[in-house]
């Protein structure tokens, strides 16, 4: 936290209006989906209007600017005024991006907002909102200052400016009222306040003495009750109020400061505010002034008059007291006619010395007053919680270890220690489930942000897009939610981009206008897959072929399946699109996509329904930390190949084996060739060639697509393994991604597939000087 | 005596901002995330003065201080409005709902707890 609480206050602040952003578009959401509760409506303005006062309060001018139309438009659709129809919702949808990257902008997170897209989405809501755009000057990055009748200044003092409206201009002269009854030499000494307080003022716990104390700040005052409109006890209405004051201000100071001190009870009173002029040894008739309705009071009615001292300020108290007890009198008869007066009164109040003494340090006291918000959740350092997952991991592996024992030393099944061994592994997998789920988060915050890119994508390709979103609650590990979002960006974009078509041409097919993309999260046997469906056209078949045949990608001869065709865009290079659209531009293909994807130890398929749309789905593991391996031995090693990249296990026949050149061997697989690789001669354990008539081949798949055959002695089995960097604990080791620590205690490496299957090549032929340290 | 101030606001930025001001001038503060909970603080902490927020979810201003002003307990504890208009109509609006007075965001701390101070007893 900042040493300036200012500044913290402004990070807080920043941080808040993060929230409020996200339910203001799940809120305009709900809306384009046609809730139109309106609570929901409600929260929207909420949302803008927290971000515009807290905005206000910093002196973020652009930022207030724009949400207050945003604002002024929920405000109208809020009271019902104008209808929550689908442009509106559109318009504010869009409006709220803008907001996001005013927000960035002044959290000096973003570029600066582009003025020119600012200006003409305050048109567009000024536009709904009045039915024409208020400010002028389209494209003029700032409105003009007049725009609004809001006074936004930061340091706008409120409560000077509060009861102006129907007062005469105040640098008009006091003496201007009187001048045709006083002598020209006359000066203003002060003013005299006749004030008749209505019930209503003390029911809104307004009180005549607080008023009186607040007027002795300004300069010496004389107070005058009258009590004559008391009506006798049998008659008195315990609510009305029945006391007539005149307090006589013995200072020259503005009438503004005088009307302000009434502000709060402006039309809770009767209020006569006249200047008091040198010489006028007695109040000054009422000179026209607009009768306000004072009653049948004189001067000469008036009683009990009571004399202040001069108060500056601090000083008159005592004074002020005995005053208020008078005051207090009045309300102790509305309340409650037997309580003594003086009960009611409370001390004088020291407006100066009691906040002095009770000043705390605002850190100390912050405590205090957060203590009423009941903290549902903790932050812990990521980093703790990575230790802790490492701790469990080494506990599994520990746990593993100890299974093995137990199994070498020949126990029997039933004998105590193997029952309890079992309950042991139980509760280490509980334990290992629970502390991966401490890390776990929904994947809501990555799909939260397609919606504006989305809208985005749709704005720029002119084509209507609507997005619906199912499963955001899906939890992953931290580690895989933080880079779903490049691929699921780019699947989005090019479902909207290749997918779909424009309106007239969904039209034209029989289709809505408006397309609608599907994007979806769910669990699927320990792993997490994203679909991402359009209604749009589906896959040309024949217009990839075309493009795959020209990019020499495959030949014309090649007979394909329709999958095998629609799985052609992942190929590098291959872009379907006539040109080179803002959207997708060059090298952003979906070769990138399932890269990317594969590089997460995922995969990607496509399927496609000509004319109806098609479909993504992309499976990814739940976390990184643990990965699922092909344990295989190689020489004396054991390692471990991810499961994700394996696409067959065989034994292979010696007429399938060539060697080209007398050096390379090559494995006839489907009838392809694809390079063997002897993985125990590449990671140097060997000098020689592994027998290839005892091994067995794994054909692999590169993230490239690449496919290689990887030649081991054995396959022991599946396993899902803990991720041990190897960088962290030791050095970088080409062909090796990490390592792992097996049952039996063996240390296992686990293989880079691409790196292997990318060098292996050159390795076989010329011999590796890599030696295993182990 | 220190006097308490009840703040009721949703938006965590104003509750920081009214905490700071109202602590550095000396003030107990109690804060309520909206109406409801403003009236449950209310019951808890007996405030002397209370500054309420009007747009807020569950239970807005207008809702929380008819609440307080129907409870004999709190009618005669000041109401202060937070509102960012300072137009007639809207402090008509907080005065018919039983406000003191108002204060009219963005404050600044002087004009806060000058505001709290005059109506404060």
């Amino acid at each position: 936290m900042s040493d300036d609480p200012f500044e913290a206050i402004k990070v807080t602040f920043f941080q808040e209006c993060e929230e409020l952003l996200g339910d203001l578009e799940t809120n305009l959401l709900a809306l384009e989906s046609g809730d139109t509760d309106i609570e929901t409506i409600n929260a929207c303005f909420r949302a803008v209007h927290s971000v515009k006062g807290g905005a206000g309060a910093f002196g973020l001018e652009d930022l207030v600017r724009f949400a207050h139309v945003f604002e002024t438009l929920m405000d109208e659709l809020r009271s019902g005024r104008k209808p929550v129809d689908d442009i509106t919702v559109r318009t504010l949808l869009r409006a709220s991006d803008v907001l996001n990257d005013h927000v960035s902008a002044a959290r000096g997170a973003g570029p600066a907002v582009d003025a020119e897209r600012s200006q003409a989405l305050i048109a567009e809501l000024e536009t709904l909102t009045h039915g024409a755009p208020v400010s002028a000057a389209p494209g003029a990055g700032t409105a003009s200052a007049g725009e609004d009748d809001f006074g936004f200044t930061p340091l706008t003092l409120a409560l000077d400016d509060l009861g102006g409206g129907e007062l005469p201009p105040l640098d008009l002269p006091p003496l201007a009222f009187i001048a045709p009854y006083a002598p020209a030499n006359q000066e203003q000494t002060g003013w005299k306040i006749v004030f008749r307080p209505h019930p209503r003022l003390y029911a809104n716990a307004n009180e005549t003495g607080l008023l009186i104390r607040e007027l002795g700040r300004l300069g010496p005052v004389t107070v005058e009750m009258d009590d004559s409109g008391v009506p006798l006890l049998d008659a008195l209405e315990p609510n009305d109020s029945h006391l007539v004051w005149t307090m006589t201000l013995d200072a020259a100071v503005p009438e503004i400061d005088v009307r302000d001190v009434f502000d709060f009870v402006e039309t809770d009173c009767d209020l006569n505010i006249t200047p008091i002029m040198s010489g006028a040894a007695e109040v000054l008739p009422d000179l026209g002034l607009p009768d306000i309705g004072l009653p049948e009071l004189g001067v000469s009615d008036l009683a009990d008059p009571l004399e202040l001292p001069a108060a500056d300020a601090s000083a008159g108290e005592v004074d002020i007291a005995a005053l208020v007890a008078l005051a207090q009198a009045d309300t102790a008869a509305r309340l409650n006619g037997e309580a003594p007066p003086l009960e009611v009164v409370s001390p004088a109040p020291q407006p100066q010395a009691a906040p002095v003494a009770a000043r705390t340090p605002p850190a100390a006291a912050a405590s205090q007053g957060a203590a009423t918000q009941a903290p549902v959740t903790i932050r812990v350092d990521l980093e703790r919680v990575d230790r802790l997952i490492n701790a469990v991991g080494e506990l599994v592996i520990q746990q593993a270890m100890l299974a093995q024992r137990v199994y070498e030393s020949g126990l029997a099944r039933s004998s105590d220690i193997s029952l309890g061994l079992e309950d042991l592994e139980l509760l280490t997998r509980e334990i290992q489930d629970s502390v991966m789920a401490i890390r776990a988060q929904p994947v809501k915050s990555v799909f939260q942000r397609m919606p504006r890119l989305v809208r985005e994508v749709a704005d720029m390709t002119g084509k209507r897009v609507k997005l619906i979103t199912a499963g955001e609650d899906t939890e992953v590990d931290k580690t895989v939610v933080e880079r779903l979002a490049e691929p699921i960006t780019h699947m989005l974009r090019n479902a909207i981009d290749h997918g779909l078509e424009t309106p007239q041409e969904r039209e034209a097919a029989g289709k809505p206008a408006e397309g609608t993309v599907k994007l979806a999260a769910l669990h699927r046997s320990g792993r997490i897959v994203i679909e991402i469906s359009d209604d749009g056209k589906g896959i040309n078949r024949q217009r990839v072929r075309a493009i795959a045949e020209e990019r020499g990608l495959i030949t014309p001869e090649q007979v394909l399946t329709d999958d095998e065709v629609d799985n052609l865009i992942f190929l590098p290079g291959f872009s379907t699109a006539k040109e080179i659209t803002d959207v997708s531009g060059r090298g952003v293909g979906m070769d990138v996509v399932r890269r990317s994807i594969q590089s997460l130890g995922g995969r990607i398929s496509i399927s496609s329904n000509p004319g109806k749309g098609s479909t993504f789905s992309m499976s990814l593991p739940l976390t990184l930390a643990v990965l699922d391996g092909m344990v295989v031995g190689a020489a004396d090693q054991t390692l471990v190949a991810p499961l994700a990249a394996i696409v067959e296990s065989l034994t292979p026949k010696p007429e399938d084996i060539h060697l080209v050149g007398g050096v390379d061997p090559v494995l006839m697989f489907r009838d392809e060739f694809v390079p063997l690789i002897d993985v125990a001669r590449s990671m140097g354990f060997r000098d020689v060639p592994t027998e290839l008539r005892g091994g067995v081949v794994m054909i692999v798949e590169t993230e490239a697509g690449q496919r290689a055959g990887l030649l081991v002695d054995a396959i022991h089995g599946q396993r899902q393994v803990v991720i041990k960097s190897l960088e962290t604990n030791y050095r970088h080791v080409e062909g090796v991604a990490a390592a792992t620590i097996l049952g039996d205690g063996r240390v296992a490496l686990i293989l880079d597939i691409d790196a292997l299957v990318t060098t292996g090549r050159r390795r076989n032929s010329t011999r590796s000087d890599l030696k295993m340290a182990s | 005596m220190t006097k308490t101030v009840l703040t009721v606001d949703d938006s965590r930025t104003m509750r920081d901002m009214l905490l700071l001001a109202l602590q550095d001038a000396g003030y107990r503060v109690v804060q309520a995330v909206d109406g409801v909970h403003g009236l449950e603080v209310l019951h808890q902490e007996r405030p002397d003065i209370v500054i309420t927020d009007i747009n807020m979810p569950r239970m807005d201003g207008f809702g929380f201080i008819e609440g307080m002003r129907s409870n004999p307990d709190y009618s005669c504890v000041p109401v202060l409005v937070l509102t960012t208009e300072s137009d007639a109509a809207k402090k008509q609006r907080a005065r018919d709902a039983g406000a003191t007075g108002w204060i009219v965001k963005p404050f600044d701390p002087v004009r806060l707890v000058d505001a709290v101070r005059r109506v404060a007893a």
